[in-house]
């Protein structure tokens, strides 16, 4: 166990860049796109003109009327939406994590051959087994729970901010916001899908690190290009002799999967069990999104992807023990 | 002495070899060879590029798969390699420590990982060197990098040490540097340590044996010590060089209008009369046994 935390630590040392530096950066910028132009909204509100229903009225003044005509039915909503926002950070940091992850296990196993640093590390008493799995745990559990550390932080920066930006110009309140249980319990519902991607995830990281481990060069070329080389080709013959083959299930199955399933939510686009499984506007409160993460327990595909998954990084544990660098 | 001399005796070997072989596709880089390596010596494994000395080592480290049969400190390489790896130390080439690790880091994981590792030892060879913790293996000349590797391993207390081409590519303050440390601070009678390496004069004296290897076989192991009794290089004037060629010499070059002929196991004596002898030096005997090999 204690060789594992090292193996974490020293993930954590190479790719500083990528797991810790990008999603603080990422979630910051968001935060201060928002958190500025409210301020500045709130400190200038008064110097810009809004027009509303053909009268021309002062910024501020516009906002003020619109949240007194609002219920407080309708003000608690609001509210709500607020101390909810944690998914809307935690989609773009959940994108930049997918396209670190991709490379990063993609790399994992090659670049260490490539610069020969894996005699250094076969001379230290730490297993194939343990190495291999240590950047499975590190893609699946680690690098996820500080990109959602970056969104919770960044998200509850962002929400303070607008909210104290609004209570200056007498709209709102902070301790509304303060009281409001989703603030609190939306970070443990997006926290709670960690689960559901460490498992959808498995066939892309078990992918990724065997092509890595096997490739003599270009690794990005392999993992990419046979499977979408297969999926044209099954589509060539599909039209040559008229088959009737359903095409598209190759496409989200196969090479989705071993492919897309890195970037955390992705099962919402890939995996839908009918048509009314798509993510809309309307649906986007976060436990909502939760019950359908875990619904995706109940649907094969994530089983049979995780099985074929832990094959894979089994390969590639194989892989690492006997290739022979030269 | 004599205490020492039984252990080496009762001790079983280091490294075991019986019909050790190796092939990549057709070629067969390690042909059916048996060693055996006691504890406590420095071992020189010596032979041309491409003669199979490093896939012998790699095949020692659990890194390839082999046929044939062989036990290091008792444990088959390629099932036991993890319980190997706590006692035996290697450095594979030079530079082969990854370009974004700082000294502290090294150090930190090493530590972690290794139960062997005596952190203080690694920081007191560090000190004297002009590595600082923070800097990055990527801005180290390649002298650096090889203090920095051979501070991580001698501070592991090991069995079996390892080093092939250990000294590649550095300069001569280094390489003199490299053997020192591991001479003075790190070898003792319960280590053994294999090297391999072309700069054969500089690890001469350190050498407790020797191990000749040639297209996949190895054509001399011997003890430097019988390697002084066996082997004797004459300098032959021209009157007597007849005679010389009668005891079938090994070897024959010119020096200095005069021939040199090295002789295997002919009797000090029947060769003294034959003019000046003196004990060739590996390097010589390196180039007479090897002849032709890239012909």
């Amino acid at each position: 166990m204690n060789t594992m935390k090292w193996l974490i630590k020293r993930e954590f040392w190479e790719h500083k860049g990528g797991f810790f530096w990008a999603p603080m950066i990422v979630g910051a910028l968001i935060s201060a796109l928002i958190a500025l132009p409210a301020f500045y909204f709130a400190a200038k509100g008064d110097d810009v003109q809004v027009r509303i229903n053909g009268e021309i009225r002062s910024g501020g003044e516009a906002v003020k009327q619109f949240s007194q005509r609002m219920t407080p039915e309708q003000m608690t909503l609001v509210t709500d939406a607020a101390a909810s926002s944690y998914m809307g950070f935690a989609g773009p940091l959940a994108g930049l994590l997918g396209f670190v992850l991709f490379f990063f296990c993609l790399n994992a196993l090659f670049d260490e051959r490539k610069d020969r640093s894996v005699l250094f590390w076969k001379s230290l008493p730490v297993s194939d087994t343990e190495t291999v799995l240590s950047k499975v745990a590190m893609a699946l559990a680690a690098a996820p729970l500080v990109t959602l550390a970056c969104a919770i932080a960044s998200a509850l920066f962002s929400v303070l901010a607008v909210t104290l930006a609004a209570s200056m110009v007498g709209v709102g309140s902070l301790s509304a916001l303060l009281t409001t249980p989703a603030l609190y319990y939306s970070p443990l519902l997006v926290a709670a899908m960690l689960p559901v991607f460490a498992v959808w995830a498995l066939p892309a990281v078990g992918w990724l690190l065997m092509v890595g481990a096997w490739a003599k060069s270009k690794p990005f070329v392999w993992a990419v290009g046979v499977p979408v080389l297969v999926g044209g080709l099954i589509a060539w013959l599909n039209k040559m002799f008229a088959l009737g083959w359903d095409t598209s299930w190759f496409w989200k199955n196969i090479v989705g999967r071993i492919l897309l399933s890195i970037v955390p939510g992705s099962w919402f686009g890939l995996n839908t069990l009918d048509g009314s499984y798509q993510v809309g506007i309307r649906q986007t409160q976060v436990s909502m999104l939760l019950d359908k993460s875990w619904q995706q327990f109940v649907n094969p595909n994530i089983w049979i992807g995780a099985i074929a998954g832990c094959a894979m990084i089994y390969v590639a544990i194989r892989l690492r023990r006997w290739r022979d660098e030269g | 002495m004599s205490d020492t001399m039984n252990n080496a005796v009762n001790t079983p070997p280091v490294v075991s070899a019986r019909g050790l072989t190796k092939r990549y596709g057709k070629t067969t880089a390690v042909d059916n060879i048996a060693f055996e390596i006691p504890p406590g010596r420095i071992i020189g494994l010596i032979g041309p590029n491409g003669s199979g000395k490093t896939t012998t080592l790699k095949a020692m480290l659990g890194l390839v798969p082999f046929e044939g049969e062989m036990k290091v400190l008792g444990k088959d390489p390629r099932t036991e390699r993890e319980a190997l790896m706590r006692e035996v130390c290697f450095i594979a080439d030079v530079a082969v420590l990854p370009r974004w690790l700082r000294v502290s880091e090294a150090i930190d994981f090493v530590a972690g990982v290794h139960p062997k590792f005596d952190r203080t030892k690694a920081e007191r060879y560090i000190a004297n060197t002009k590595l600082k913790p923070s800097m990055k293996v990527k801005e180290m000349s390649k002298g650096m990098i090889v203090q920095l590797h051979l501070a991580l391993v001698m501070a592991i207390d090991a069995k079996l040490l390892v080093l092939d081409e250990p000294t590649l590519g550095l300069d001569i303050l280094y390489r003199k540097q490299f053997y020192q440390n591991l001479l003075e601070d790190y070898f003792d009678e319960q280590k053994t340590i294999i090297v391999t390496t072309h700069q054969v004069e500089e690890i001469e004296h350190i050498l407790s044996d020797l191990m000749f290897i040639r297209d996949g076989k190895i054509t001399l192991s011997a003890t430097m010590d019988e390697i002084g009794e066996r082997f004797i290089e004459v300098m032959v004037a021209p009157d007597k060089v007849e005679a010389a060629k009668a005891l079938k010499p090994i070897d024959e070059r010119q020096v200095f209008g005069k021939s040199v002929f090295l002789f295997d196991g002919v009797p000090r004596g029947q060769v003294a009369a034959l003019g000046e002898t003196r004990s060739p030096g590996i390097a010589d005997l390196f180039v007479a046994t090897m002849k032709g090999t890239y012909a």
